[in-house]
């Protein structure tokens, strides 16, 4: 009898659990999965948006990547950013997060806004900054060759590898002031007496940070490295706005180039082929953020 | 208190989020003031979206104020302005792929060299202009070549863009040269004529933004060649093509070609940044040429060199009014259309003063605004000049992968200037190009 | 006295911490004062790339009002921000506090699946989304803006991971009390979350404010348009006024700035005391 009441009462629970949710869900159904749906429909299309006819073979835009050079280069460079920023940036950010959660730091807001204030500017003046910090006559050059280190002015951004390493070093600016209120966030969640039990304990900065600050981050360092793969798998705005992909191609990104043969800005629209890259996209994704949080989440 | 807003919000989020479920979201719930659809709603009002508030914006602001002034006085037209041409595009092709063709104004301006590919895309899109009242013999042959597809007659020429060689004649004086040497020359004296002014002035008689690719498709122009043939990528095989590559690469080595990253540099840093003796695009880049007010006067504008000599012409740029298929009153845009800018000098007298449009309309050239001595220019009357030119301009196939032949020649212009081989960069624009056309 | 000498100590030995600090913020903060500069030079001047301050700001702001309908687009973006701010944070914290604090494996299992809408590109959905939404008689207007971006994964995922430091055992005690499970969640779940629920606002209201493609696609009046739709207005074309565009910028900058300034102090005060 009274087993049975306990059980109700946690059925009750458990419904008002899915109440909950089912504002969030029904929307994220309707606004993400069933357009997702249907262009996987168009995935196997090929023709003008407005009259899409099935491929011959079926698969065809998703055979057809592979020899596309444009889009290897494009995969190529993402990857190339993701594997250099996203571990720079997230290292930064934590560093910083936990000089910023000492307790007898003075003019934390101040540091704490300077750190934020990149990703607050609007994108159109990010761009506009790094191109010209950047440029042949820019301020860059001015002091690298007063100093020294360049004979000549140089120009960052019609080289390849200088231009990719602007892109970087541009991301590094705008995010990391963001991934780190997420750190600043989930420290301030961890109580003070732990660390002070800690250092009872006689542990050193380092080793209460790798095994305390650490250990109790990690939800939030997983979803950080979540979001920043996902966000540099569907890099955009940089490479459109910085270097609109160039010189020759040599920093488009995966997104830059669907976008491109979306609507066919510089070419001719594919909007078939333009989505069947998506699910390339999505599926390098998915598999990424599985093997994170199987990696990252020891909860269950 | 708090708690009772808070739960009036999530109950009217929640029958929100309900209602737009059943995908009977209602525009009585969520609609503002915004007007319902892209078209005009009075009886003499029409919408056209365009893009320049520097350029084309003026023009057609100027057309509207002549319609109304002598022909409807409650004439409006409503300019939705677009960020570039490119929201334009993309505003027909969203419509288009979402099959609702609704939110499209009663016109639109848009890109010469993208319009065949629309009409072809997106047949449903337009509204062909059948009987309209233009005598379409005034407007350059070049021009209307665009925007006549199957014989039909889709768009009104607006803006023209026949090429300019602008020089500034004060540097090439220092390099002991005028700009009588410049017209008609070969590209070879051109580029010994370049080298000189480098070596005295240190600016560039030519220059091209490394992502933009249009100078090599000007310069074929004016051989009157093309990058297809036979509707097929035209490239390798294509001797003149391979001869002004290398022409440009030599220059590009040589300083005489100046390679700004972007066209932002190329206008910003290269022609306002004063770092150039010449400009050779279409015509509508005179207004940033111009921006530099120290140089008044020291410029002239001429026609192209070419491989073997001669006056060359080409057109680059330059867009044309289209009426869509949502147009809601089809015979008032037809009569503006042709009032306007199908010949009515007053309109094309105003465009040229607040917006810098040039015309292909051939009686505008004629009038007393064209004739004008351009101050800037050395009082040479320019747009006469222009108009003049632009009737000269040869045919060249065209192709809906203009762009794209663009985009792969100038990225293997940039790769053999970094160092590839010639044949195999070429080779690869080939490649490409066949590989998107699935050729 | 010793407490003061203990102070200063501790002061010293975050001298390298300040220094440190210190160079991240100049580099952080340079390229904004630089957008301030051009602010208040010509054209040409920023095109020359002179970083000092000028004497044109007024005549640059008089040009975009004269140009632009600068208090439309900004009252657009504010209109369009704070709705996507309440209804995103009010309906994701909701589906965070279902997912964590009543788990059990089917509402996980919908969690994972929810988790892959994430990684959906952007251009992928937004032709399928303008057709729902044109269907919905939705374009230009707030829903059209927002409904694609009230409920993120992301959102719903940081509730649910920061719900993780929610004390379960005192939901059980305001259950003995009588408390209902929606009362749990406003009377207990939103005031101990406040910190949460700062940074989420931030976020989505920076995320807001910035979207610029998916604006473009469904706004096609000009009475709808938002703040960076106008910047980009102001930047294209065949010529650019960098003065004009900056001030622009700095307006678009601005309302970011002060939403992160404003609630940054409530979550870092917020945090310790509410999660006791």
């Amino acid at each position: 009898m009274k087993e049975k009441k306990k059980m109700s009462l946690l059925a009750k629970q458990s419904a008002a659990g899915w109440v909950f949710l089912t504002p969030a869900t029904i929307l994220i159904a309707i606004m993400a999965f069933w357009p997702m749906v249907q262009a996987f429909i168009m995935s196997l299309q090929t023709g003008s948006s407005a009259n899409l006819q099935w491929n011959d073979p079926i698969f065809n835009n998703y055979t057809r990547m592979f020899s596309d050079k444009v889009f290897m280069t494009s995969v190529g460079n993402t990857f190339l950013y993701l594997i250099i920023q996203v571990p720079i940036m997230l290292v930064l950010a934590i560093l910083l997060a936990q000089l910023l959660n000492n307790q007898h730091l003075r003019f934390k807001g101040f540091f704490r806004t300077c750190v934020f204030l990149p990703c607050a500017t609007a994108l159109v003046s990010y761009a506009l900054i790094f191109k010209s910090l950047f440029a042949t006559d820019g301020l860059i050059n001015a002091i690298l060759v007063n100093l020294g280190i360049l004979e000549q002015n140089y120009n960052f951004l019609g080289h390849p590898t200088s231009a990719k390493a602007v892109i970087i070093l541009a991301l590094i600016w705008r995010w990391t002031g963001y991934n780190m209120v997420f750190y600043l966030a989930g420290l301030q969640n961890i109580e003070y007496s732990v660390y002070e039990a800690a250092k009872i304990d006689g542990a050193n900065g380092w080793q209460t940070f790798w095994r305390i600050t650490v250990p109790l981050l990690r939800p939030t360092i997983v979803m950080t490295f979540i979001m920043s793969i996902n966000g540099t798998l569907q890099l955009f705005d940089e490479s459109v706005n910085l270097t609109n992909g160039g010189p020759s191609n040599s920093t488009i990104t995966m997104s830059h180039y669907i976008y491109n043969n979306t609507f066919g800005t510089g070419g001719v629209s594919n909007f078939g082929y333009a989505t069947a890259m998506c699910f390339f996209v999505f599926i390098l994704v998915a598999i990424l953020a599985f093997i994170n949080m199987k990696v990252g989440d020891t909860r269950d | 208190m708090k708690r009772k807003i808070l739960s009036v919000l999530l109950a009217g989020a929640m029958t929100f989020s309900l209602a737009a479920c059943g995908g009977s979201g209602d525009s009585g719930s969520g609609d503002d003031a915004a007007a319902e659809g892209g078209a005009g709603e009075g009886e003499n009002t029409l919408t056209v979206m365009a893009w320049d508030p520097a350029f084309n914006i003026p023009a057609l602001e100027a057309a509207a104020a002549d319609y109304k002034e002598n022909v409807n006085e409650d004439f409006e037209l409503e300019i939705l302005e677009q960020a570039a041409s490119e929201d334009v595009e993309r505003a027909v092709t969203t419509a288009a792929s979402a099959g609702d063709y609704s939110n499209l104004p009663d016109m639109v301006l848009f890109q010469d060299h993208y319009i065949q590919r629309y009409v072809s895309d997106y047949p449903d899109a337009w509204t062909a202009l059948g009987d309209i009242d233009i005598n379409w013999d005034d407007f350059a042959a070049e021009k209307l070549d665009y925007s006549t597809i199957d014989g039909e007659h889709y768009g009104v020429p607006v803006d023209n863009g026949t090429v300019v060689c602008a020089y500034r004649t004060d540097l090439l004086e220092e390099a002991g040269y005028t700009i009588d040497d410049l017209t008609g020359c070969t590209w070879d004296k051109f580029m010994e004529i370049g080298k000189a002014v480098y070596d005295k002035t240190g600016k560039a008689l030519l220059c091209m933004n490394a992502d933009g690719n249009d100078l090599p498709y000007m310069m074929m122009q004016a051989e009157g060649v093309s990058q297809f043939k036979d509707g097929k990528p035209y490239i390798t095989e294509n001797e003149t093509l391979v001869e002004i590559v290398e022409k440009l690469v030599q220059m590009a080595k040589d300083g005489t070609l100046l390679m700004p990253n972007s066209w932002s540099d190329y206008t910003d840093k290269a022609i306002q940044g004063d770092q150039v003796a010449g400009v050779m695009n279409g015509n509508w880049i005179i207004p940033t040429i111009e921006k530099v007010e120290a140089n008044s006067g020291k410029w002239e504008i001429t026609s192209m060199p070419t491989l073997e000599g001669g006056e060359g012409y080409a057109s680059n740029g330059g867009s044309s009014l289209y009426i869509t298929s949502n147009c809601h009153n089809v015979d008032l845009a037809k009569d503006f259309l042709a009032y306007t800018f199908g010949g009515s000098t007053e309109t094309y007298d105003n465009a040229l003063r607040d917006g810098g449009v040039i015309s292909t309309y051939a009686p505008a050239g004629e009038t007393e605004v064209y004739q004008e001595g351009v101050e800037y220019f050395n009082n040479q009357p320019i747009y006469a000049d222009i108009v003049e030119m632009g009737t000269n301009v040869q045919i060249v196939e065209q192709s809906d992968y203009h762009y794209s032949a663009r985009n792969y020649v100038g990225t293997a212009i940039v790769n053999i200037i970094n160092g590839a081989d010639t044949m195999e960069a070429l080779q690869e624009a080939e490649d490409q190009l066949n590989f998107e056309m699935g050729n | 006295m010793t407490e003061k000498k203990n102070i200063s100590m501790i002061q010293r030995r975050l001298i390298p911490t300040y220094i440190f600090l210190i160079i991240v913020s100049f580099f952080s903060v340079f390229p904004f004062y630089w957008m301030i500069s051009a602010a208040t030079n010509t054209s040409f001047d920023v095109a020359q790339g002179k970083i000092t301050i000028g004497g044109h700001l007024i005549e640059n702001f008089n040009n975009l009002i004269a140009n632009y309908d600068l208090w439309r687009a900004m009252g657009n973006s504010f209109v369009y921000a704070i709705v996507q701010v309440v209804l995103a944070i009010l309906i994701c914290s909701l589906a965070g506090f279902g997912f964590e604090l009543y788990h059990d494996k089917g509402k996980d299992l919908v969690f994972s699946i929810l988790l892959l809408a994430m990684m959906i590109p952007q251009v992928a959905t937004m032709i399928p989304l303008f057709r729902l939404l044109s269907s919905a008689h939705l374009l230009n207007s707030v829903w059209g803006f927002i409904l694609p971006s009230i409920s993120t994964p992301f959102l719903i995922m940081m509730f649910r991971q920061n719900s993780r430091n929610f004390p379960v055992d005192t939901m059980e005690a305001a259950r003995i009390d009588g408390l209902n499970e929606i009362q749990i969640f406003f009377r207990m779940y939103m005031p101990m979350m406040k910190s949460t629920y700062a940074a989420a606002a931030v976020i989505t209201f920076m995320n807001a404010w910035n979207s610029y493609l998916w604006p473009k696609v469904i706004m096609t009046q000009p009475e709808a348009q938002t703040m960076p739709m106008l910047i980009a207005n102001m930047s294209s074309g065949y010529t650019t006024d960098y003065g004009m565009l900056m001030v622009g910028v700095l307006f678009c900058s601005v309302p970011t700035m002060i939403v992160f300034f404003v609630l940054q102090k409530q979550f870092a005060e917020g945090i310790t005391g509410a999660v006791k």
